[in-house]
């Protein structure tokens, strides 16, 4: 891109001027947001409750999927059963409880975060640390700052002004 | 016939290519360039071999030669056409001959495209190691899962067909070689980088050789991961696309870590930078795209496409170790030669920008592994039996998803070495004005909630970044303008917006019922009505087919049904869709009469989910963009001023190896 149409559209606004440009705009992602937020449905109905239970329990026959999508007999009986156990107004806890007693840990599609399972989801936090160190390490790495120029850098400039040559491959095109 | 005629193939593809891989070792070794020319020999016996085995399979699927024992597991006489073709890669033994066979055309092109610069080591030890992977499959063919076993014929055997899941739709006919053709794809550039590391050459050189197909194994296994999600839509009938099965995660692995080296790699191509993280990112690829492989067709974990044959399944893990041990070993003992020259400036350079991009890619290819196995690893160590699924997946992802928006954004504008804040304010405001625009007209249409907001905003800011480099580069070149990597490049992140708006809303917005329903009756969903009129079937020999005829708003009928395949004894239920450009009516038939009786009750479950196919259309223009990214771009002349990669003295005076 060219940098000179760019400085000069940038005269054109003030540094003060952009600056309440980009208050206005992040005052109206943050209210937009907001807005979506706590304008949203209203508290959970019945249905959505038994919705999100049934995303939440594995049919124990059907590999991974949840009771909420396999059309197998025993996700059904569990469709059914979640229903009644809410219309008896169980708690979510109890309804999860009484689930891994009748069938195994496994009707759980999330994984606890007790015991082994645990691991699943702080690795994922360690990762993210390590990573995230590791790029901070890397962008603060001085020694790239004050490269003084080699023969080569010279030889290339002077080849430039000979009148040049072309990159054999001819696809670094990747310019901004 | 032709069971002894494809394993006497297999076994040509076996020798073959262990002559010419040992052929080439030793010209390579004793430095004999006219030794090395022999290998194009083998390397076409290799791909006769590999062209063979296909064609008989395929010829004996149609002969309906059950004497093939692959034949009788998939075949069947009442099969049609377009299925039977497909039926080749419905099991384990077909996909490897398959497999094969797109190997096998990556050699062939690779010798073409190659083909005045054979003696050169670096092709040399690339069509080594291309045709040592040639030997690990044709082994495969001839040792643990052979398809070509010749079997005895029970009396009126009539075979069962393939998988009724596979003979169901249209899309079975493209979607595996198209994924296929991307898992695959990885093999040249990953021969490539290992043919550097022995020669020593692991300067630039080899990355902008295998840059065009690198793009293209990416854009195939993005073409063919959105293709089967978009199967498992119209044919599963789950009402979903995507369910973190572990087949998908070991497809979306490898895409991951492709993608992350797609970006990171311009970073090493600019400024000589960031060599081992790049070998070791292509090297991770394409060891994924065997460990995928492993995890999929080794009935470790369950799945609705897992073959539940085992026989490959030690082979393919051993091999997983080998490519890993070899890339580890040779990146170690090249690292002097893979010093960086240069350093980052700043945090707020593209360079910065694409190692942010590398640790996002990085961490969810890390949640997706170990979600995946995590049940078996647990399993091993204490019996714990434990499930993750999908809430575990979308709950880990979605972070990960937004921080990619929004580096879709921020990084497109952001220079080379360092940007200040004021060129970042001057590029980034109209971005920002779109995205903001988005969250307003999402809020007047009535959009609601926070993640689906957060996404039509950063989707909008994304797309406002690619759409300004858009602008520019056609504005300053025309058409021509429009071609070429950074281009493509933009019109993809297009893409991957469009695919994130249509998750975001078919998720956040969808209505699911399920009612049953008497002729005549109807129910009302999201604002629709759905009137059951009646009750059909239809029977052929391979199978009995039952629908319902379901009225959309008093006009159109739609037809969700029931097949029944006779062979197999299975029902697989049909959904029909009502496609649409702001949302999807997807009927399926839960329940039927079963003994045809027209005034009983049905079950219908009606799924409604707004923009789902912007989802579709987002894989289309991702593949569209690739398609320009391997375009040639404009010529850049060597004299313009751009840095120029600096060079180590090992590259300067090359050694040879």
């Amino acid at each position: 891109m060219s940098d000179a149409t760019t400085t000069a559209k940038s005269s054109k606004r003030s540094l003060s001027a952009q600056l309440g440009l980009w208050i206005a705009l992040a005052v109206a992602a943050v209210s937009m947001l907001s807005i979506a937020t706590f304008d949203d449905r209203g508290p959970e109905t019945t249905e959505e409750r038994i919705q999100r239970l049934s995303d939440s329990f594995a049919c124990p026959e059907c590999d991974g999927q949840s009771v909420s999508e396999s059309n197998a007999a025993v996700a059904a009986t569990i469709r059914a059963l979640i229903r009644d156990r809410v219309a008896e107004g169980m708690s979510d806890t109890e309804i999860r409880d009484e689930l891994i007693r009748g069938y195994s840990s496994d009707v759980l599609l999330n994984p606890p975060s007790e015991g082994i399972s645990a691991l699943v989801w702080i690795l994922p936090v360690v990762f993210v640390v390590f990573g995230v160190g590791g790029w901070i390490a890397a962008v603060r790495r001085t020694g790239g700052g004050t490269r003084t120029a080699t023969d080569d850098d010279r030889q290339l400039v002077a080849d430039a002004l000979d009148g040049g040559h072309d990159t054999p491959d001819g696809g670094r095109d990747d310019a901004s | 016939m032709n069971s002894a005629l494809g394993f006497a193939f297999s076994v040509l593809g076996l020798s073959a290519s262990v002559f010419g891989a040992l052929g080439g070792v030793y010209a390579l070794v004793r430095r004999t360039p006219h030794l090395l020319t022999t290998i194009r020999q083998w390397a076409g016996l290799v791909i006769i071999a590999a062209v063979g085995c296909f064609v008989v399979m395929e010829v004996a699927l149609f002969q309906r030669d059950y004497t093939v024992k692959f034949v009788q597991l998939v075949g069947s006489d009442a099969t049609p056409p377009l299925f039977n073709f497909a039926a080749l890669w419905s099991a384990l033994e077909g996909s490897i001959i398959l497999w094969t066979f797109i190997l096998a055309g990556y050699v062939g092109a690779y010798l073409w495209k190659f083909r005045k610069q054979i003696t050169d080591p670096l092709h040399g030890w690339t069509l080594v190691v291309l045709l040592t992977i040639c030997a690990f499959f044709f082994a495969l063919m001839v040792g643990p899962s052979n398809p070509f076993t010749e079997v005895a014929v029970p009396a009126n055997f009539v075979g069962q067909g393939p998988n009724p899941l596979l003979q169901n739709h249209v899309l079975v006919a493209f979607h595996p070689p198209m994924l296929y053709l991307g898992f695959v794809g990885f093999s040249v550039p990953f021969a490539f980088a290992i043919a550097a590391l022995i020669t020593g050459r692991v300067g630039e050189g080899w990355l902008v050789e295998t840059r065009r197909w690198t793009v293209a194994a990416w854009a195939f296994l993005t073409l063919g991961i959105v293709l089967g999600a978009w199967w498992s839509y119209e044919v599963l009938g789950w009402g979903g696309y995507w369910a973190w099965d572990p087949v998908e995660n070991a497809s979306l692995l490898p895409w991951l870590t492709g993608t992350a080296y797609l970006h990171s790699v311009m970073v090493q191509e600019r400024r000589g930078m960031l060599r081992v993280w790049n070998l070791s990112l292509l090297c991770s690829t394409f060891a994924l795209t065997i460990l995928g492989t492993f995890l999929s067709r080794s009935g470790v974990v369950d799945s609705v496409h897992a073959f539940s044959e085992g026989g490959v399944g030690p082979w393919m893990l051993a091999f997983f170790a080998v490519v890993s041990a070899v890339s580890v070993g040779l990146i170690a003992w090249r690292g002097d030669r893979l010093r960086s020259p240069g350093a980052i400036d700043s945090p707020l350079s593209r360079e910065a920008s694409f190692l942010a991009n590398n640790v996002i890619f990085g961490a969810l290819a890390f949640v997706v592994l170990l979600g995946t196995v995590f049940p078996l690893l647990a399993e091993a160590y204490d019996d714990t039996r434990l499930t993750i699924g999908r809430p575990y997946f979308d709950s880990m992802a979605r972070p990960i998803a937004f921080v990619m928006l929004f580096l879709m954004a921020a990084a497109p504008v952001l220079p080379w070495r360092k940007a200040s804040g004021e060129l970042l304010s001057e590029r980034l405001f109209w971005p920002a004005v779109i995205g903001v625009g988005s969250m307003f007209v999402a809020i007047v249409l009535g959009a609601r909630g926070f993640y689906p907001m957060l996404t039509f905003g950063l989707g909008g800011f994304a797309a406002g970044a690619a759409l300004r480099q858009v602008a520019l580069a056609t504005r300053r070149q025309g058409w021509r303008g429009f071609v070429g990597r950074t281009n493509g490049g933009m019109i993809v992140h297009l893409g991957v917006v469009l695919l994130a708006v249509g998750v975001a809303s078919s998720e956040a917005y969808k209505t699911d019922r399920t009612a049953t329903l008497l002729p005549g009756q109807s129910m009302e969903v999201a604002g629709h009505t759905f009137t059951y009129d009646s009750f059909a079937g239809d029977e052929t020999s391979a199978r009995i087919k039952i629908w319902a005829n379901v009225r959309i708003d008093g006009d159109e009928v739609y037809t969700p049904a029931q097949t029944r395949y006779t062979q197999r004894g299975m029902i697989v239920p049909t959904p029909s869709v009502k496609p649409g450009f702001t949302e999807d009516l997807f009927l399926v038939l839960d329940d039927a009469p079963r003994n045809g009786d027209v005034t009983a009750p049905i079950r219908l479950r009606v799924v409604v989910r707004p923009m789902i196919t912007w989802l579709w259309a987002g894989g289309a223009l991702m593949g569209f963009g690739s398609l320009l990214a391997i375009f040639p771009g404009r010529r850049r002349r060597g004299t313009e001023p751009v840095s120029a990669a600096v060079t180590t003295a090992a590259e300067r005076d090359p050694v040879p190896a």
